[in-house]
C-alpha cells in the first residue's frame, strides 16, 4: 500500500537528512521487529483487504469531499472543498492510522497497547481499536492535556482504558511521548506502541503516514469526480504532522497542487510563545528522530504554546522537514486569536464545528483566498471535530456550565 | 593511552572491579557537584559518570529525571559541565571521566566536544545513539575521548558484535528493560548475556541500571568488570541538597567498593 510515487524513508530510515532511529539500545530490536512485520505485510492482498474492509465498515470510510458554499461566498472567490475527516468513527483522521497499527498489533501477538495523546483524539482512537480487540491499553496524556481536553479524557476510560497523567517538564504532548517510550522500554516484550503522528524512530513515520495515505488517495479520485482536475492547494494544520502527511503524500508528484502545512502560531511567531518548529525552529533530535525542533542554543526543548492542544509540540515528524527543505510543501503558521475566530466562522457559515486543531487550517484561507485567482479549488483536511473543544472555547468565552 | 581504558587495564591487571558512579552535572548546583566528584574519588569510586542534562531523558526514570530537571533550572550547559571538569583536573588529573547524554545536546555543542582536550573528560556515551552507528558520523569525534555503546536484554546476538567494534572504553551493559531506577533484575538473564558479551570482546563490561543494595552489587560484579550506581546516589545527593552533608554518600560508596572487591 506504499505510494509508489516518492521512496523515502531509505533503509536506515531517513528522509534526505530527517528520521533516523535514535533511540536507546532496548528498544532497536522492537523497532526491528515492526519494521519486519510491517515490510512483509504491506503488499499482502489479505492484511490490505482487511484494513479497507476496517476502514470501510468500521471507521466509515470514504469521507466525503463536501463544497464549502457559504464558506466560499465569504471569501468571494475559488472554490473551498473540505475532506470530511471529522465524520469519521471518534471524530478525527486518527482512526485510520489506529485500524492499521492494530493490524500490525494482532499480527505480532502484543496483548498490551500503548499510546501518548495530546488532544485526546488518539487516545480515543486508541481506546477504540484495543476495545475492539479486547486488548489492555494504557494512554499517556500530559496533566495540562488532561485538564483542557477533560471530556476526551473521560471517552477513553469508558472505553476500558487507562488513562497516565504525565507531570514531568511541560505536561503536554512531548512529556506524554517521553512516558510511553519509557513504558514500552519496561515492557516491550508484550507491548505494542501505537504512535500517534508522523514522529518517533523509524518506522513510525512511514507506517503512520501510509495509514493516513488514504485521505489524499480518496481526495484524487473525488477531484476528478467533482471539479475534473487536481486541487490547486490543500491546506492542512501540521501537529506532529499525521493529516497533513496523509493527505499530501499522494501529492507529492502532482506537482500543480500546492501543499500548505499550518503550524500552531501560538501567541505569534514573533513572540517565540507558539508551537512551529517548520517556522521558527532548527534541526535536532527528539523522540528518536532528526528533525525541524523548537530547541534552545544548548540544545534544550523549549516549552510550547497553544491554545489548541493537537498541535501543542516543539517537534514535527521527519518527512516533513524534508518536504520544507525541497520547497514541495510550504509551511505557515497562525496564532490562537486567528484560529479561534475560524473556528467560530467555519460553525456558523457551514454548520461544521472544527477542532480547534483543524481550524488553524481553516484560519489560512484568510489570506490563501486572497492570493489565489478565482477558479482556483482549494481542499481543507478538516481533520477532526470540536466537540471535545467545547470546555476550552467557552472558558475562553467566559462562559461557565 | 587514555585515561580511562588505562584505569580499566590497571584495575583488570589486579584482578579489581570497577565502581563507577553517577551523578547529574549541576544538580543542585556545579559547586557542589565538584565537590562530589572529590567525594566519589575518597570513597573508592574508579570512574566518574556525569549526566548531562536535558530536557526530555527518555532513558531515565523519576529520581533522574527530576534531577535534569533541578539542573536545568540552573541552566546548566555543556559549557558549563566541561568548565567544572577543568577545575576537577587541577586537582585530580587520574580519575577517567565520562559523559552520559542525550545526542541533541551533544551535537548543540560539537566544537566543544572537538577541542576538548586531553586534560578534559574521557568519554562520552551517547543513550539515544545505537551502538552500531558511530558516533562519528554524528560530529563526535576527538582522539582524547573514546565512546560507550549500550547493549541490553533485548539485543541480538548479530548485533553484539557490531556494537562492541564500535565501542573503545568499555560496553555498559543495561541490566534490565526498563528505565534507570527501576528493580526488577534478573540476575540469571544478566549473567548469560554478559557472558556471551565477552566472547565478542575483550573490552571491560560494565553492568549498569537497577543496582542499588550492596547484596545486587557484589552478585554482579561477580559477572562483570564492574558495577554503575545511580539513582540512588542520585536520590541521597536531593535528600541532603539543602544541608550539603554528604557523608551518608560517601560511606554508602565505600561499602560498595569494599563489597565488589
Ligand atoms: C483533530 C486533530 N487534528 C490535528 C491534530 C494534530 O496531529 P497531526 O499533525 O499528527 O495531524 C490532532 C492531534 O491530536 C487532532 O486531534
Amino acid at each position: 500500500m506504499a505510494s509508489d510515487n516518492f521512496n523515502f524513508p531509505d533503509k536506515e530510515g531517513f528522509f534526505g537528512e530527517y528520521g533516523g532511529k535514535f533511540v536507546p539500545e532496548t528498544l532497536m530490536y522492537a523497532l526491528e521487529e515492526l519494521e519486519n512485520t510491517y515490510n512483509k505485510l504491506k503488499d499482502n492482498k489479505d492484511f490490505i483487504d482487511e484494513f479497507y474492509k476496517d476502514l470501510s465498515a468500521f471507521v466509515g470510510r470514504p469521507s466525503p469531499l463536501y463544497f464549502a458554499q457559504r464558506l466560499t461566498d465569504h471569501y468571494g472567490s475559488g472554490s473551498i472543498w473540505l475532506k470530511r475527516e471529522d465524520l469519521n468513527h471518534t471524530g478525527a483522521h486518527k482512526i485510520n492510522n489506529t485500524v492499521g497499527q492494530i493490524l500490525l498489533a494482532k499480527h505480532m501477538g502484543k496483548k498490551r497497547i500503548i499510546a501518548e495523546t495530546g488532544a485526546g483524539q488518539h487516545g480515543v482512537a486508541t481506546a477504540t481499536v484495543a476495545a475492539r480487540l479486547g486488548l489492555e491499553c494504557h494512554i499517556y496524556m500530559g496533566a495540562e492535556d488532561v485538564r483542557r481536553q477533560s471530556l476526551n479524557v473521560y471517552r477513553i476510560k469508558l472505553l476500558g482504558a487507562q488513562v497516565h497523567p504525565v507531570d514531568s517538564g511541560s505536561a503536554t504532548l512531548k512529556d506524554a511521548l517521553n512516558e510511553a517510550l519509557r513504558d514500552w522500554v519496561t515492557n516491550v516484550d508484550d507491548t505494542y506502541y501505537i504512535i500517534g503522528s508522523v514522529t518517533g524512530p523509524h518506522p513510525y513515520p512511514m507506517i503512520v503516514r501510509d495509514f493516513n495515505s488514504v485521505v489524499g488517495k480518496e481526495v484524487i479520485e473525488q477531484s476528478k469526480d467533482l471539479f475534473g482536475k487536481m486541487p490547486d492547494a490543500i491546506v492542512a494544520c501540521v501537529g506532529g504532522g499525521s493529516n497533513a502527511m496523509g493527505i499530501f503524500h499522494p501529492f507529492i508528484d502532482i506537482k500543480e497542487t500546492r501543499l500548505i502545512g499550518v503550524e500552531a502560531g501560538g501567541k505569534g511567531v514573533a513572540t517565540g510563545e507558539h508551537a512551529a518548529p517548520l517556522n521558527d525552529g532548527t534541526p535536532g533530535v527528539l523522540h528518536g528522530a532528526r528533525s525541524y525542533l523548537m530547541q534552545d542554543e544548548a540544545g534544550q526543548v523549549k516549552d510550547t504554546k497553544s491554545v489548541s492542544a493537537g498541535l501543542d509540540y516543539p517537534g514535527v515528524g521527519p518527512e516533513h522537514s524534508w518536504l520544507k527543505d525541497v520547497g514541495r510543501a510550504e509551511y505557515v503558521a497562525v496564532s490562537d486569536d486567528d484560529a479561534l475566530k475560524a473556528f467560530h466562522e467555519v460553525t456558523e457559515l457551514e454548520g461544521i464545528m472544527p477542532a480547534l486543531e483543524t481550524a488553524h487550517a481553516f484560519a489560512y484561507l484568510e489570506l490563501l483566498m486572497k492570493e489565489l485567482d478565482s477558479s482556483s479549488n482549494v481542499v481543507v483536511n478538516v481533520s477532526g471535530r470540536g466537540d471535545k473543544d467545547i470546555n476550552t472555547v467557552a472558558e475562553i468565552d467566559g462562559i461557565k456550565f | 593511552m587514555n585515561r580511562l581504558s588505562s584505569k580499566l587495564v590497571e584495575l583488570k591487571n589486579t584482578n579489581q572491579k570497577a565502581l563507577v558512579a553517577y551523578l547529574v552535572a549541576g544538580d543542585p548546583d556545579l559547586d557542589t557537584t565538584l565537590e562530589l566528584m572529590h567525594l566519589f574519588v575518597k570513597s573508592g569510586v574508579d570512574v566518574i559518570e556525569i549526566g548531562v542534562p536535558f530536557t526530555d531523558p527518555i532513558a531515565e526514570g523519576p529520581t533522574i529525571q527530576r534531577a535534569h530537571d533541578r539542573a536545568l533550572k540552573n541552566d546548566i550547559s555543556l559549557k558549563m559541565i566541561l568548565d567544572t571538569v577543568k577545575k576537577f583536573r587541577t586537582v585530580d588529573k587520574e580519575t577517567p571521566i565520562v559523559l552520559m547524554g542525550y545526542l541533541n545536546t551533544f551535537i548543540s555543542h560539537i566544537d566543544m566536544v572537538k577541542s576538548a582536550d586531553s586534560n578534559s573528560v574521557d568519554s562520552i556515551l551517547v543513550v539515544d545513539v545505537p551502538g552500531e552507528l558511530n558516533l562519528e558520523t554524528y560530529g563526535i569525534s576527538n582522539p582524547n575521548i573514546n565512546t560507550i555503546s549500550l547493549i541490553s536484554p533485548t539485543t541480538k546476538e548479530e548485533r553484539v558484535e557490531s556494537i562492541a567494534k564500535n565501542s573503545t572504553g568499555f560496553i555498559y551493559y543495561v541490566n534490565l528493560r526498563g528505565v534507570t531506577g527501576s528493580s526488577n533484575l534478573n540476575i540469571d538473564e544478566i549473567q548469560k548475556n554478559i557472558a556471551r558479551i565477552q566472547q565478542y570482546t575483550d573490552l571491560p563490561t560494565m553492568a549498569g541500571f537497577g543496582i542499588k543494595s550492596i547484596e545486587d552489587a557484589k552478585t554482579l560484579a561477580a559477572y562483570s568488570d564492574g558495577i554503575v550506581i545511580g539513582s540512588s546516589i542520585v536520590e541521597m545527593i536531593d535528600e541532603e541538597s539543602l544541608t550539603k552533608e554528604f557523608g551518608r554518600i560517601g560511606k554508602y560508596l565505600r561499602e560498595m567498593k569494599t563489597a565488589i572487591s
